[in-house]
């Protein structure tokens, strides 16, 4: 057990601080801070791809795939780091946190080369495509089909069917999705995992609004949509282990990275509450110093969880992670809603755009669903890491 | 000693609610909110044929002189519909103080301005000097407002400045109101009764909050307890697993617990208004009023957030009608007083000396 850091790693944090420094009160002066997922978008694409070209895109990848095989004591500190300086939300997330690390670790090597350097370079972003309108907490239920055909280009998958929820898609150039490949398979067997271009006629997207206003998250509709055959992440009919791998990445060291943000939020709401008098309210003292607990107890949790982890598999401490900070946040929200008073009300700008503040409380809604709702995180805590009795289904 | 409503009191209810399921029903409020249909003179017409404008105003001016006591039970059907007019703030809160305001002499055309708003013809919003942004103002004529606390003017509401602002609540736009420095009070020489009239009308405004707040609570969980049984997943409705039903049910106990508190705090509302406005309203009263919005804002914030949860993804999206009173809700919640300074009221009930504690003593009240 040791938690501070040696002289090595604290020149490293000196480097990593400077060159954020640099880029944030230079050329990305103006997106210093962006939070929501939608704003500021070409700005932050460009960003993307100086993060990549300056190789701090993905550190913790292999060098030869456009990271630096960074330490786990250095991805702490590139994540501290980076929310410190305001840095804003990654735009490539889904691909730098969830397509990339499934691809490094169930992936071929030719699948590797193909897209692990395009996603470290900021060139090609993803989305994620599991939920469907009938597969929310019942992902196995999945209908997307998809059928191996011998095209012009070679054998090529053929999907048809329907994604929902699908963050980010009218961004990306691909989405990894899971299909069901074998005819009338149920369940999770049958499904394959599928990395396919979202740029052709057989995809068309609708957006869909969010309670914060913003468009974030789209259907995706796949009419006879294609890829190349070879571009099935794991065996044709193992798609169900390599998303839930992928889901393992979700509470991976991102998590360090989305903790700082949380760390900002929480600072952010603490000034507001210094500014508008609420600190002196002792309820709202007492709720801030519990979000403040709660805060660090994130934090221990992460490194235990993130130093105990063999890659692509998390330590049984892992599964308690999500609804924690799922839980957590949501009361920040609440919090900051009771530190501004009225002025929480008042949108930024018509039709409907709110400073950060009233915007995290409105986007924190979602963090108890999306990624796992907490029952369903309580259900996976009771049967996985208790061993308590599986729920029965209604169908099997 | 009678802890129920009449038979007209819950008749007047249904109706309204009969009449809002018909005219404010969840796609009106998506065509205010997407700017397909502006707000709904024809809806404000039929509650005006009801006569609820006039709700509280006397008889002599054309009002059906209820109490605060008949009152709530309406105020809870307008924030079960999430009605976006503001009948609430007028007939609740507007139309008692344009009434007190002509009790007590004042100048001016108060009188008849009283009997345009209890007849509905005009809409009058109270400005409260001591809360940041009133709500209703795009709806408004007229303006109850003061340079400060201790003045009261009548206004049309173009001689203010309105700077009305999107807001939280998509369906009710709030607005910093300035007042002319220059206009003299209706109530010059009588800065108290001016102040006590603030009180009252911030009182009228907590207690039918909290009215409208139960109704919205309502809404939600009926919203939430029907899809619920609709949505399947693992081959059954959601609303078959323990973690879904417990949850409603929670929601229910605040809920159905919040209620009593509410009501008691109208009924001793409309005894304290009964007495002449400059005396002053009873702490305890205030105290009630304050606990009552606490109570009814708990359950209102718990059962949004139950909603939302219940729905999974879709209930974070603006496609469903749950974010109109969500956001009702939320929006009311931050208004009338901060949780802090209600409590605050409650604490100084119970520890300064207000009402003596001890077992003989907490429940007598
Ligand atoms: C902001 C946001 C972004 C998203 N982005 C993506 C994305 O990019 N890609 C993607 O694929 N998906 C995405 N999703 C979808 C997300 O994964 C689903 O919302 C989630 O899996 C829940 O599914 P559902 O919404 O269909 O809810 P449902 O599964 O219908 O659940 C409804 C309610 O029932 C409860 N419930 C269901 N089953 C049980 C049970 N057995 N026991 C107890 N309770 C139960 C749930 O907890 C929930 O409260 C996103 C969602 C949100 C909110």
């Amino acid at each position: 057990m040791k938690l501070g850091f040696t002289p090595a790693e604290e020149a490293f944090r000196r480097e990593c601080a400077a060159w954020l420094e640099a880029q944030l009160s230079g050329p990305f002066r103006a997106i210093r801070g962006a939070t929501g997922l939608v704003a500021c978008v070409e700005q932050r694409l460009a960003w993307e791809r100086v993060l990549g070209r300056a190789r701090w895109s993905v550190i913790g990848w292999p060098e030869r795939y456009g990271g630096r095989d960074a330490s786990l004591a250095e991805q702490v500190i590139f994540a501290e780091e980076y929310a410190r300086a305001g840095a804003p939300g990654r735009m490539g997330h889904l691909g730098v946190e969830l397509a990339g690390p499934t691809i490094l670790h169930f992936g071929n090597d030719a699948q590797r080369e193909r897209f692990l350097p395009k996603i470290a370079a900021g060139e090609e972003f993803w989305c994620q495509g599991y939920s469907e309108p009938n597969a929310g907490s019942d992902l196995a239920a999945v209908r997307t089909r998809a059928r191996l055909e011998q095209g012009p280009r070679g054998a090529e998958w053929v999907i048809d069917g329907q994604k929902t929820w699908t963050s980010l898609a009218q961004f990306a150039q691909w989405i990894f999705t899971i299909c069901r490949t074998e005819a009338g398979s149920r369940g999770p067997a049958g499904l394959s995992y599928l990395l396919v271009p979202m740029q052709q006629s057989g995809v068309t997207l609708r957006p869909i609004r969010q309670i914060t206003g913003e468009e974030e998250f789209n259907e995706v509709f796949f009419d006879g949509a294609r890829t190349p055959a070879e571009y099935c992440v794991g065996r044709p009919g193992d798609g169900w282990k390599v998303a839930m791998g992928t889901l393992a990445f979700e509470r991976g060291v991102s998590t360090l990275a989305q903790q700082m943000r949380f760390r900002n939020e929480f600072e952010q709401l603490v000034a507001a509450a210094r500014a508008n008098g609420a600190a002196r309210d002792p309820l709202i003292r007492q709720r801030i110093a519990e979000a403040w607990i709660g805060l660090r107890i994130m934090r221990y949790s992460a490194l235990r969880m993130l130093s105990g982890g063999r890659e692509g598999a998390l330590p049984p401490e892992a599964l308690t992670y999500k609804i924690y900070w799922a839980t957590w946040r949501r009361r920040l929200g609440e919090l900051a809603m009771d530190v501004l008073g009225p002025a929480a009300e008042i949108a930024r700008a018509a039709p409907y755009e709110f400073d950060d503040l009233p915007r995290m409380f409105l986007a924190s809604r979602s963090d108890t669903i999306y990624a796992g709702t907490n029952q369903i995180q309580r259900n996976i805590i009771a049967e996985r890491a208790l061993g308590l009795p599986k729920e029965p289904r209604g169908d099997r | 000693m009678q802890f129920t409503f009449s038979e007209e009191q819950a008749m007047a209810a249904q109706a309204l609610r009969e009449l809002l399921d018909d005219v404010c029903s969840g796609a009106d409020l998506r065509a205010l909110a997407d700017g397909a249909a502006g707000h709904g003179t024809a809806r404000w017409e039929r509650l005006a044929a009801m006569g609820l404008p006039g709700a509280l105003a006397p008889e002599a001016a054309g009002g059906m002189a209820l109490t605060a006591t008949d009152f709530v039970l309406l105020a809870e059907e307008a924030g079960r519909a999430a009605l976006p007019e503001p009948l609430v703030a007028h007939a609740g809160v507007a139309v008692p103080m344009l009434a007190e305001l002509a009790a007590a002499a004042a100048r001016g055309n108060v009188a008849q301005a009283l009997e345009q708003a209890a007849a509905g013809a005009t809409i009058v919003i109270v400005a409260d000097p001591c809360e940041p942004f009133s709500a209703g103002l795009d709806c408004a004529r007229r303006v109850l407002a003061g340079a400060g606390p201790e003045q009261v003017g009548l206004f049309a509401r173009d001689e203010l400045s309105v700077s009305l602002q999107a807001s939280l609540d998509p369906l009710q736009p709030l607005a910093r109101v300035g007042v002319p420095a220059h206009r003299a009070s209706l109530l010059p020489d009588q800065p108290a009764l001016a102040r006590a009239l603030w009180q009252r009308a911030r009182l009228r405004a907590t207690a039918f909050a909290a009215a409208e707040l139960l109704g919205l609570a309502a809404r939600m969980v009926e919203i939430a307890v029907n899809y619920a049984g609709e949505r399947r997943q693992f081959g059954r409705p959601i609303g078959s697993n323990q973690a879904v039903k417990h949850q409603l049910a929670t929601v229910q106990v605040q809920l159905e617990f919040a209620r009593p508190v509410v009501y008691a705090a109208a009924a001793m509302l409309a005894d304290a208004c009964t007495a002449p406005p400059e005396s002053p309203v009873p702490a305890l009263t205030e105290a009630r009023i304050a606990q009552a919005r606490l109570a009814a804002g708990a359950a209102a914030d718990l059962a949004a957030r139950t909603a939302i949860q219940v729905h999974g993804a879709i209930g974070y999206s603006w496609e469903l009608d749950l974010q109109f009173y969500a956001k009702r809700a939320w929006a009311l919640g931050v208004r009338h007083g901060e949780r802090g300074a209600l409590a605050r009221r409650v604490q100084q009930l119970l520890l300064g000396g207000i009402i003596e504690p001890g077992p003989d003593r907490l429940f007598l009240n």
